[in-house]
């Protein structure tokens, strides 16, 4: 079984129903410091919800959660992200009418406990600034932070989706579909891009597009209805039979 | 985001000056006008901070304007506690208040939040109606002044009271340029427009939504003090909800979300108001004209309206460029 590393986020038993759909069947995973993990699987096969899950948008019938060995399955969402549990959504979540740069510092001023300050302006503030700085470098929108979210192209508004979740300095990631929607350089750009990050940046990555899971992840995990059906590496769930009878052997250039 | 650019300030000095300046030129009808212009500035400042900021649309304004009028009342009267303390309790009092009315009703979302706000009000409304000991439907007279004769400033005198009024909206005006910039603030603009996403950063909504509600409600419940001190007497009447009606009114014609517009708004519909209903009863109807053409109009309100005309300047005066 596994050995007894230190995970950084941890998922135990997890089970959710809409109704009589089971969209969380009993799923268990585990992501340690560093590790970079893809998870894959067909359209509502409960990718997303199982994300939910994870930050606590949706209550689990059953299971548990931990981040950093520390129990977090009663925390509302925004505790658990000020724990440093970061996500991205699959639909752009952006702030409309800002700036990019104001919409980065809403992220790392309530990261730095500086939402509460009624006094200060975070706008001259000299640790958000660097912070800005950095996460613009990473996710390519240095010379776009003074351009209002609403102007930037499709491709621009993904990596500020990334962006602000990064601006935060989350200790792990949950990214879902960051490449959705987007051309195939834009897409190799965010492959760079997810590169680039920290090396002990734990990121779980729900991914359709197979070049990013080549690039990015060390690790494969298939939920089909609900369930964890395979995991292993990227090359072992491309000689998977059972995953390629999930994905109908449409293994190139699957799209949601 | 509030981003104190030229139109802003050009206005804030233009309303500000010109306040000042009428205090003294007026007579006495004048004078009276702009006292009240500029409570009502107050008041809509401090809901624009919560409606248009950080998206709180409340029904329930009037009854901190009320309780604030009638807690300075009570203390200066009843207790003798001098001005400036029965001032500062009035102001706490209503933002506790507004932190526990915040904290219940922001659980609720959009048409919800609005009836809870109206309902709470008229709570307010009728217990104060109710209340003999307070004076119940005839409220109370003999409310002081604060006297700052000390400093050689005599509040009894008309113009210098509405000047002094002018000043204190001043004051509020520059509270909440301060307060939008500043981390609070920016989050009650990032919770406006992305509540989910917000709290995906790790806010605590409900937290932010009450502390915002405090704000509004102790600016409020100040305004109050200076009303009851204006008129020297309260009455139900300040916390009635049409009361509230009208601040609304007021912010939604000088423009949501731009903090000035509001103050030119007071100034704009309690002219209005007073102009009309010297020649007709029905001043609301006339009122509620502009406000359908200002909602038409683009919803900017008079400060959009302005700030379209400036840029409509700038880019005629530099063709193919922005303003520098
Ligand atoms: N709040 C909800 N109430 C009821 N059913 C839901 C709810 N959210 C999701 N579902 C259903 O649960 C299933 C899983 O949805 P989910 O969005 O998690 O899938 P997904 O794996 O992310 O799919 P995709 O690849 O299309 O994004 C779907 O059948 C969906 O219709
Ligand atoms: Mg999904």
């Amino acid at each position: 079984m596994s050995d007894r590393r230190e995970h950084m986020l941890e998922a135990r038993g997890i089970a959710k129903s809409f109704g009589a759909l089971k969209v969380a069947n009993n799923v268990t995973l585990e992501l340690d410091a560093g590790e970079r993990r893809a998870i894959i699987g067909p359209n509502g096969a409960g990718k997303t919800t199982l994300f939910n899950l994870l930050t606590g948008e949706i209550a689990p019938d059953a299971g548990t959660v931990l981040l950093d060995q520390k129990d977090i399955t009663r925390l509302t969402p925004d505790a658990r992200a000020r724990r440093g549990l970061g996500r991205s959504f699959q639909k752009n979540n952006l702030f409309r009418g800002l700036t990019v740069r104001e919409s980065l510092t809403l992220s790392a001023m309530i990261a730095l406990g500086k939402a509460r300050q009624f006094w200060r302006d975070p706008g001259s503030d000299v640790e958000i600034a660097e912070r800005i700085d950095q996460t613009a470098l990473w996710v390519n929108l240095a010379g776009e932070l003074d351009l209002p979210t609403d102007a930037l192209s499709y491709g621009a508004r993904r990596q500020l989706e990334v962006g602000l979740a990064l601006a935060a300095r989350p200790k792990v990631l949950l990214l879902d579909e960051p490449t959705s929607g987007m051309s195939p350089e834009d897409t190799g750009i965010m492959l760079e891009l997810l590169n680039s990050l920290p090396s002990d940046l734990a990121m779980l990555i729900i991914e359709h597009d197979m070049d990013l899971v080549y690039g990015a992840a060390q690790r494969v995990t298939v939920l089909n209805y609900g369930e964890i059906v395979f995991e292993g590496t990227p090359e072992e769930a491309r000689a998977s039979d059972e995953v390629k009878r999930i994905y109908l052997g449409d293994w190139g250039d699957h799209h949601a | 985001m509030l981003r104190l650019d030229g139109l802003r300030l050009v206005l804030a000095i233009v309303l500000f000056a010109g306040g000042c300046g009428y205090a003294f030129t007026s007579d006495f009808f004048g004078k009276e006008l702009l006292a009240e212009i500029a409570i009502f500035a107050i008041l809509a400042m401090s809901l624009d901070f919560l409606a248009g900021f950080a998206g709180m649309v409340s029904l329930g304004h009037a009854a901190f304007y009320g309780a604030g009028a009638y807690i300075y009342a009570l203390l200066s009267i009843w207790q003798d506690w001098g001005a400036p303390m029965a001032m500062l309790a009035a102001t706490l009092f209503c933002g506790g208040a507004g932190w526990v009315i915040g904290a219940v009703t922001s659980r609720t979302q959009g048409i919800f939040f609005i009836m809870a706000t109206l309902a709470f009000g008229q709570m307010a409304y009728v217990y104060v109606f109710e209340n003999r000991a307070i004076g119940g439907d005839d409220g109370m007279s003999g409310v002081p002044r604060l006297d700052l004769s000390g400093i050689g400033i005599d509040l009894n005198d008309p113009s210098i009271f509405a000047c002094f009024l002018v000043v204190m909206a001043g004051l509020v005006f520059v509270l909440f340029v301060w307060l939008l910039r500043s981390g609070f603030g920016r989050a009650l603009v990032g919770m406006h427009r992305n509540e989910a996403r917000m709290r995906a950063l790790g806010l605590p909504l409900i937290r932010y939504k009450a502390a915002a509600f405090a704000v509004a409600g102790a600016v409020a419940g100040f305004a109050g003090t200076l009303g009851a001190q204006h008129s020297m007497f309260v009455s139900p009447d300040y916390l009635h909800w049409t009361n509230s009606g009208l601040v609304l009114v007021i912010v939604i014609l000088g423009g949501l979300e731009s903090l000035i517009g509001p103050a030119l708004g007071a100034a704009v519909v309690i002219a209005l108001k007073h102009e009309i209903s010297t020649h007709t009863e029905h001043w609301a109807f006339f009122v509620g004209l502009f406000l359908i053409v200002a909602v038409l109009a683009g919803g900017k309100g008079l400060y959009g309206l302005l700030a379209s005309v400036r840029d409509w300047a700038a880019a005629k005066r530099q063709p193919g460029g922005g303003d520098a």
